[in-house]
């Protein structure tokens, strides 16, 4: 069989059995074995692949990033960060609207993962939503899009993926993550306060209870000033700042405010156990997938077929990757998606000679819209399931959402100044800077 | 509303009870404890790993150590999945199937998951077997020790969806599980 065949029975097994209803990473795997009987490669190295991909010291902050985000959610200690929401936007027009768009920014600080910011919102917001009348499909298509921010604001399980397996420098891609992440929060606000919902009109807090409110958040958001002073401060490597939130979480937070919590610790260890070997998995099954496309070549084809349109052109390589994204994030989860992809994209990056925090950054930010876009928008599934509410319905109400992530992909593509701003003053080396020589600060690559 | 957080923490999960032999119930439970013992474990190890190297003394080992809980995570849980139908899939089609069309698709799917979960048990085997005369720095810990756990997840995989394909050939896959996920939506 030919290698073009052979890529094409090989992505074609892996959709068509995922979408008859096998597992992601079985998917992959059935794909990949099936293909590996046209070639040379031998069963065993394939199935080595898959325990390689996974055998990453980078990886190990994911588990970490999710471990926060379940013991937030699980001891119940996020109601203090909805009150703070509350009393800062509660007031604004489609007020707890815009209570689940700032509390989703606070949130995205603390978790890496959308799934947990979801399940979060469902729980707490959601039933009040249901109370002051606003209709349910927006409240689902509200939730699903707010929660994307958790895959760019840091600390992100995207940006962990994509640089453990890119090479790329993971708290570059926190910090680039910043702006586009910051940008889809105020677009969701502004829809919300012109077109959403009207809600049920509050008055304005008062400053003491603005300032109640921010004393009883103090504790749950000191998280996010450990996860990025730490990594910022060279103290920690993401793994270990996600284990530092954590312990702060089990040592201070749940004991200082939610002790009964504790007994049932166990239980949330367990179940986030079980839970980050999910997308794992996949990474592992997916890297086995990705060896193999690099083997029968596959980014060399599609990178001479984008070459072919956009030439060096940084920005039209970018624009086309964008394209091929939003096709890949519609029907494949985000972290295979990454990892498939990834001998793709590092060729890519060399041809329009990009700067590979960039380049990560406008990937995760169209894989995040892949979140809320039919027929695999796993978060716009999970939020309908949870509000119950039928995908269909919450997907109409999503899709004047999309215009927020359109204009946020298309900001991250052609400023990545803007987008580069922080990396480069915070941490310049993650971006390409280095010393200057001959006195004090860095020199940037243009 | 549905609050449906709880019953996905439960150690054993009753959801598509039809499909699952109780006997293989503490199998399930013991796999969970275990996911928790390598997410506990490893955030000790790493914990440990700061420490000690902030006070200037590392040990080295727990690095590896580190490694290998995660590893046997991933693919403890990998199995534990399975049999809790937790995978992370691209659609769940079936759910508003009924009779002999969902019976050959349910079965089919659950073949495709067999064949490679047989695959990790052989290959992984040997794999692991070949890991013996490789080792670690700087302990010298065979690769075996984290690339057993290929095989034991596939066997363990093969064997719920043994249990899966049985139950469901003789009692049907439809269970009242399947509304959850389409919230309403009519059915076929």
């Amino acid at each position: 069989m030919s290698t073009g065949a052979t890529l094409v029975v090989m992505g074609g097994l892996f959709l068509g059995l995922g979408y008859m209803g096998v597992p992601v990473a079985f998917a992959i795997m059935a794909g990949v074995l099936v293909a590996t009987a046209f070639t040379p490669v031998s069963f065993a190295s394939m199935i080595g692949q898959m325990f390689h991909g996974i055998d990453s010291e980078a990886l190990l902050a994911v588990p970490f990033f999710l471990l926060v985000g379940e013991l937030m959610s699980s001891a119940n200690v996020v109601y203090r960060m909805i009150a703070l929401a509350q009393t800062l936007v509660g007031h604004l027009r489609g007020g707890l609207a815009q209570v689940v768009t700032l509390f989703s920014m606070f949130f995205a600080g603390i978790s890496g993962s959308s799934a947990a910011d979801v399940a979060v919102l469902s729980r707490t917001v959601a039933p009040e939503m249901d109370r002051e009348h606003y209709d349910r499909a927006f409240t689902a298509a509200l939730i699903a899009s707010a929660s994307t921010m958790a895959n760019l604001i840091p600390p992100s399980i995207m940006a962990v993926v994509y640089g453990a397996t890119g090479f790329v420098s993971i708290g570059g891609l926190f910090l680039a993550g910043v702006v586009p992440g910051v940008m889809i929060g105020l677009g969701l606000m502004v829809y919300s306060y012109f077109f959403g919902p009207l809600g049920r009109m509050k008055p304005r807090a008062r400053l003491i209870d603005m300032f109640v409110a921010a004393r009883g958040s103090a504790l749950p958001m000191v998280i996010p000033v450990i996860i990025m002073g730490g990594i910022l401060t060279g103290w920690f490597t993401p793994t270990e700042a996600g284990m530092v939130a954590a312990a702060y979480i089990l040592i201070v937070l749940i004991p200082a405010l939610n002790p009964s919590h504790i007994r049932r610790l166990p239980g949330d260890f367990m179940y986030t156990g079980l839970l980050y070997s999910l997308p794992l998995t996949a990474v592992a099954g997916a890297s086995a997938f990705g060896w193999m496309l690099a083997y029968l070549r596959g980014p060399d084809t599609v990178a001479e077929y984008i070459s072919l349109y956009a030439g060096t052109d940084p920005r039209m390589i970018m624009l086309l990757l964008v394209l091929l994204f939003v096709i890949v994030g519609d029907f494949i989860d985000a972290v295979p998606a990454i990892i498939i992809f990834m001998p793709i994209i590092q060729k890519l990056t060399k041809v329009g000679d990009i700067n590979p925090v960039h380049m990560g950054v406008v990937i995760i930010t169209t894989l995040v819209f892949g979140l809320i876009t039919p027929p695999y928008g796993l978060s716009l599934l999970v939020a309908s399931k949870f509000v119950g509410v039928p995908f269909g319905q919450a997907l109409v109400r999503s899709l004047p959402l999309y215009v927020v992530f359109f204009f946020t992909i298309a900001f991250t593509v052609l400023f990545p100044d803007v987008v580069l701003w922080l990396p480069k003053q915070l941490l310049p080396q993650s971006v390409g800077c280095f010393p200057n020589p001959s006195g004090s600060g860095f020199i940037c690559p243009k | 509303m549905t609050d449906s957080f709880a019953i996905y923490r439960a150690r054993v999960i009753q959801r598509h009870r039809h499909l699952k032999w109780k006997v293989l119930d503490p199998l399930e439970a013991t796999l969970m404890v275990l996911c928790g013992v390598c997410i506990g474990g490893f955030t000790l190890c790493v914990g440990l790993d700061v420490l000690t190297r902030t006070v200037g003394h590392p040990w080295l080992w727990l690095q590896q150590a580190t490694t290998a809980f995660f590893a046997w995570g991933v693919f403890i849980g990998m199995a534990a999945a399975t049999r809790r139908h937790d995978h992370i899939y691209l659609a769940e089609i079936t759910k508003r199937m009924r009779g002999s069309r969902r019976t050959a698709i349910e079965t089919l799917n659950r073949l495709v998951v067999l064949g490679v979960a047989l695959f990790m048990v052989w290959f992984g085997f040997k794999n692991a077997m070949l890991d013996l005369g490789s080792y670690r720095m700087p302990w010298l810990i065979p690769l075996t020790v984290y690339t057993g756990i290929v095989p034991i997840s596939g066997a363990l995989t093969a064997l719920f969806c043994v249990e899966q394909i049985i139950n469901g050939y003789r009692g049907g896959y439809e269970g009242p599980e399947d509304s959850e996920l389409i919230a309403g939506e009519p059915t076929e």
